[in-house]
């Protein structure tokens, strides 16, 4: 089966301006090489700290920037060989909702303008429009009569709602979701994340979420991939990934997520100094810097994704390095709480007797 | 007439780090910033008292105030350069502390300051104390923050968020040295954080603030293993647990409520599936364990969020 989208040795660089005349002298390697596939339904994950290229990714896929080089191929066709009618209507398949909904919202329109919109452009009826935008008002858990509103007039988590709802309008197979759930609360991204599954599973959708929270990623995911300075480093089926991380990135990534049980026992893979500019990287593994098991093959040789029953790592020496034990809590480490899940439990459910 | 905060208690003892949680709005911010005496006009501590050391911050004079933030208080800030100033080096923002604090003569005050920075883990402490902060990365100017807030060895640190704009593999560093320093000096701090695991890493004991009240508050362990209030049951369960498989995430339904219209009784009765009669008045914080307190009626509820009688 052809997946729905491909991406294939994309790469990005940006030109840096300065010095005398201005002339671009170095270039930002802000995505180098990225590939992987998504099939239909399925949600890939793409994760790393900031600027390790993964919002850049996700723009390029939609072709909002246009790539250094690579290809990118949505349901067969290549995006960049599309003319400007035969790129629109790929548009209408694929979709974006942003991490900050009201940058992303028009405040002049109302709700109701907003959905109908892209459903104009796309040619539904003036009869039909009304009808539409109830139903998809409905799909995200608002009101009708929510329509008549200004973006303004919602909180956070339903302005999401609101982001989410223009980008299913016009019925797209692929959303990038670009850190959707970042700037809500807790409680609030707990009904969006809901909310995003729901729908996923009822309209067939699949997502590439681009995320740094690991926790919403597990909770969501079917496949993740580490990205560190524009490259993938590490991509795997996620209960593979968390349970057996290979590329030392990933084993300092996931043990230095800030875990919800007071006093858990775990091993720790702490790293020194900060990530590196990604301005004309220098040869080699691009994590050797604070890298605690870099040698030197990894000052001059770049890797690359060596895959192996479908758990793809970047790393020379990914077979020697023992995978750490108890980087993130299990049922031993973190036993289960009957009284607390039955609780909470009964707190979903609603009220009690 | 917006309530911020309406009716918080707690006290900190000296060395012990107290996680105040909670989402957006609900208090946790202007809490901290009446503490320092920061809060902006038109904002105002319309009633209370702040004990430190025995003495009532509310009734000490503008002036001498200014003496006891930095010096005996400090803060830091979740963004640092909101609170670092871009006209200056790194070295001369801290130094200017030492120096008004301490009447100590320059070279004296960059002996200080260069050993404060090495303290905090800068990289080369000696040639970053020259360079102002926007040569810094993120992580750097967070660690040149709390040098500037741990330079007069203060007996009480709010941090607000110190963390949250920081990537994952920062974060964790400096988390361990927040640790390493509380446990070095002995400095009292106060975690201002939504970042349940923040908390469970750093803090000793824990109030959870709901529209502008405390309405749990208990050692880091009582509360994450038996929480008694339902908002607190509530949001532990919305968080993603890594070690688990779930298929939906327990989401609270609803939303904070709107400060200017705060329901009656109860605040949190309108998201609450617990609620019952009781709830169209007030709760206060009653004892239900040891150092354990929850502003709810029916708490302790059963295991299966039934009430008691």
């Amino acid at each position: 089966m052809t997946p729905l989208l491909q991406v294939e040795d994309l790469t990005k660089h940006f030109p840096v301006h300065g010095g005398f005349l201005r002339k671009s002298t170095s270039k930002v390697h802000a995505v180098d090489g990225v590939s992987f596939t998504l099939a239909e339904g399925e949600t890939l994950a793409l994760v790393g700290e900031s600027g390790c290229g993964k919002s850049t990714t996700g723009r390029l896929a939609l072709r909002l920037l246009e790539a250094t080089s690579g290809r990118v191929i949505f349901r067969g066709h290549e995006l960049g060989s599309l003319d400007e009618a035969g790129l629109r209507a790929a548009r209408s398949a694929m979709q974006i909702v942003f991490q900050d909904p009201y940058g992303s919202l028009n405040p002049r329109m109302t709700v109701g303008q907003m959905l109908e919109e892209p459903l104009m452009l796309h040619g539904l009826a003036a009869g039909r429009r009304r009808e539409r935008v109830a139903e998809i008002l409905g799909l995200v858990g608002l009101a009708p009569q929510h329509a008549r509103r200004y973006a303004h007039e919602f909180s956070g988590g339903q302005r999401q709602r609101i982001g989410i709802a223009r980008a299913i309008a016009v019925e797209p197979r692929l959303i990038v979701c670009d850190e959707p759930v970042s700037a809500l609360d807790v409680s609030i991204q707990a009904q969006v994340v809901n909310l995003l599954r729901d729908l996923q599973r009822r309209l067939g959708l699949a997502y590439l979420f681009i995320a740094h929270d690991l926790a919403v990623v597990k909770h969501i995911a079917d496949r993740v991939a580490v990205m560190y300075l524009g490259r993938i480093v590490e991509i795997a089926g996620k209960r593979e990934l968390f349970a057996r991380p290979r590329h030392p990135y990933t084993q300092a990534l996931l043990s230095a997520i800030p875990v919800p049980v007071p006093g858990l026992r775990r091993q720790r893979v702490v790293l020194q100094g900060d990530v590196p500019s990604s301005i004309d990287p220098a040869p080699g593994c691009r994590f050797r810097s604070r890298c605690p098991h870099a040698r030197e093959r990894c000052a001059v040789e770049e890797p690359s994704l060596a895959s192996e029953e479908n758990h793809g790592v970047a790393c020379h020496f990914w077979k020697e390095i023992a995978p750490p034990a108890a980087l993130l809590p299990s049922a031993a480490t973190a036993p289960a709480n009957e009284r607390l899940e039955r609780l909470q439990s009964a707190f979903t459910q609603g009220a009690s007797p | 007439m917006v309530r911020a905060v309406d009716g918080v208690s707690f006290t900190l003892e000296p060395g012990r780090t107290l996680g105040i949680v909670g989402e957006s709005g609900c208090g946790k911010s202007v809490t901290a910033l009446s503490i320092m005496g920061l809060v902006s006009k038109p904002g105002r501590i319309a009633a209370g008292e702040i004990l430190f050391e025995g003495e009532d911050l509310l009734k000490v004079p503008p002036a001498r105030m200014r003496a006891v933030r930095g010096d005996r208080i400090s803060m830091i800030f979740q963004e640092p350069m909101t609170s670092l100033n871009p006209a200056f080096t790194i070295g001369d923002q801290i130094v200017e502390g030492i120096r008004k604090h301490r009447g100590i003569g320059p070279g004296e005050a960059r002996r200080q300051a260069i050993e404060m920075l090495e303290r905090v883990r800068m990289p080369s402490p000696e040639r970053r104390f020259d360079d102002h902060p926007h040569r810094l990365s993120g992580g750097m100017r967070q660690r040149a923050m709390i040098a500037m807030a741990l330079a007069l060895r203060p007996k009480l640190l709010i941090a607000d968020e110190p963390t949250t704009a920081l990537d994952v593999t920062i974060q964790a560093q400096i988390l361990e040295l927040m640790r390493m320093l509380r446990d070095e000096t002995g400095t009292a701090i106060i975690l201002i954080t939504h970042d349940l695991g923040v908390v469970a890493e750093l803090a000793q004991d824990v109030a959870v603030m709901y529209a502008g009240r405390i309405v749990e508050k208990a050692p880091v362990e009582a509360l994450f293993a038996e929480p008694q209030h339902p908002y607190t049951i509530g949001l532990l369960a919305s968080i993603p647990r890594l070690h688990l498989e779930q298929a939906r995430l327990p989401a609270i339904e609803g939303q904070v409520p709107d400060p200017l219209a705060l329901p009656t009784g109860c605040r949190f009765r309108p998201r609450c599936p617990f609620a019952g009669a009781k709830c169209v008045e007030d709760p206060a914080l009653e004892p239900l364990a040891v150092r354990h307190e929850a502003a709810c009626w029916y708490a302790p509820l059963d295991a299966n969020g039934a009430r008691a009688a």
